[in-house]
C-alpha cells in the first residue's frame, strides 16, 4: 500500500475548480465559436505545419491561445479529480479505482473504434480532440457513480 | 469467501463506523465485506480477527466455490 501514484486527497478540490473553468471556457470555445482577441499570443512551438505549410521546428507562431488554455485546465483539473485520493483511500476504495479504469479505458475504445468506423473528414478531428478527454470523463463518472452506490448501500446497512 | 462479520460485531456491540476506524479503513469497506461483495487483503484479515480475539480462521471460511 505504498507506492500508489495518487495525488493528497486536498488536491481534489483545486482540480475541480480547474475542471469546471475548462468545462466553462470549452462551452463557449464550442458554442459562440469566437477567439477573443484578448488570447491573440506568440508561443513558442516545437513544431507548426500543416498541409498548407510546410513543417518548421523550434519556431514562434501566432496563435489564439484560448484551446491550449482549455485543454491545460481540462487534463490538469482531469488528473487532479480522477488521481487525488479519497479521504479514506483504502484496499477497497483501489479495488474499486482499477475496476472504473479498466472499465473506462474500454467504453472510451469502444466509442473510438466506432468513431473510426463511422466518422470521417473534419467530423472524425472533433471526435480525436473529444477523445483526448474523453478516458477521464468516463473514469471519474464512473468511480464516484461506484463510490456513491458503496456509500448509499451504507446508510442502508444502518438504518437495518 | 464467507464471513461472520456481522455476528462477531454483534457480539461485541460494536458499529461499523467503530470497527473500520479500528483496522484503518473506510465505513464502505467494512460494508462490502459483510455483504460478501468483498473479500479482504491478508493483513486486513489479521487486523479484523485482532480486534476481536479470533483468529482468521473463526471469522472468515472458504466457500466449495474457491
Amino acid at each position: 500500500m505504498k507506492t500508489n501514484y495518487l495525488f493528497p486527497h486536498t488536491w481534489k478540490k483545486p482540480g475541480w475548480a480547474l475542471f469546471i473553468l475548462g468545462i466553462l471556457f470549452g462551452f463557449y470555445y464550442l458554442f459562440v465559436q469566437s477567439e477573443p482577441p484578448f488570447f491573440n499570443v506568440r508561443l513558442f512551438a516545437l513544431v507548426d505545419g500543416s498541409f498548407l505549410k510546410p513543417y518548421s521546428f523550434f519556431t514562434l507562431v501566432k496563435t489564439n491561445a484560448l484551446d491550449e488554455i482549455i485543454t491545460v485546465l481540462l487534463l490538469v483539473g482531469g488528473i487532479l479529480i480522477a488521481f487525488s485520493k479519497e479521504k479514506k483511500e483504502d484496499e477497497f476504495i483501489s479495488k474499486i479505482r482499477l475496476e472504473s479504469l479498466v472499465w473506462a479505458t474500454y467504453v472510451n475504445y469502444a466509442i473510438l473504434l466506432i468513431a473510426v468506423l463511422f466518422f470521417f473528414d473534419l467530423a472524425f478531428l472533433w471526435v480525436l480532440i473529444f477523445n483526448m478527454f474523453t478516458l477521464l470523463f468516463f473514469f471519474i463518472i464512473r468511480f464516484n457513480w461506484l463510490l456513491y452506490k458503496s456509500k448509499k448501500g451504507l446508510r442502508h446497512e444502518e438504518q437495518a | 469467501m464467507k464471513n461472520r462479520l456481522k455476528i462477531e460485531r454483534a457480539i461485541k456491540n460494536m458499529t461499523q463506523a467503530r470497527l473500520a476506524e479500528a483496522v484503518q479503513v473506510s465505513r464502505q469497506t467494512i460494508n462490502a465485506i459483510e455483504l460478501g461483495k468483498y473479500n479482504p487483503s491478508t493483513v486486513l484479515s489479521l487486523k479484523i480477527a485482532r480486534v476481536f480475539g479470533k483468529n482468521v480462521n473463526d471469522i472468515f471460511f472458504l466457500e466449495e466455490t474457491d
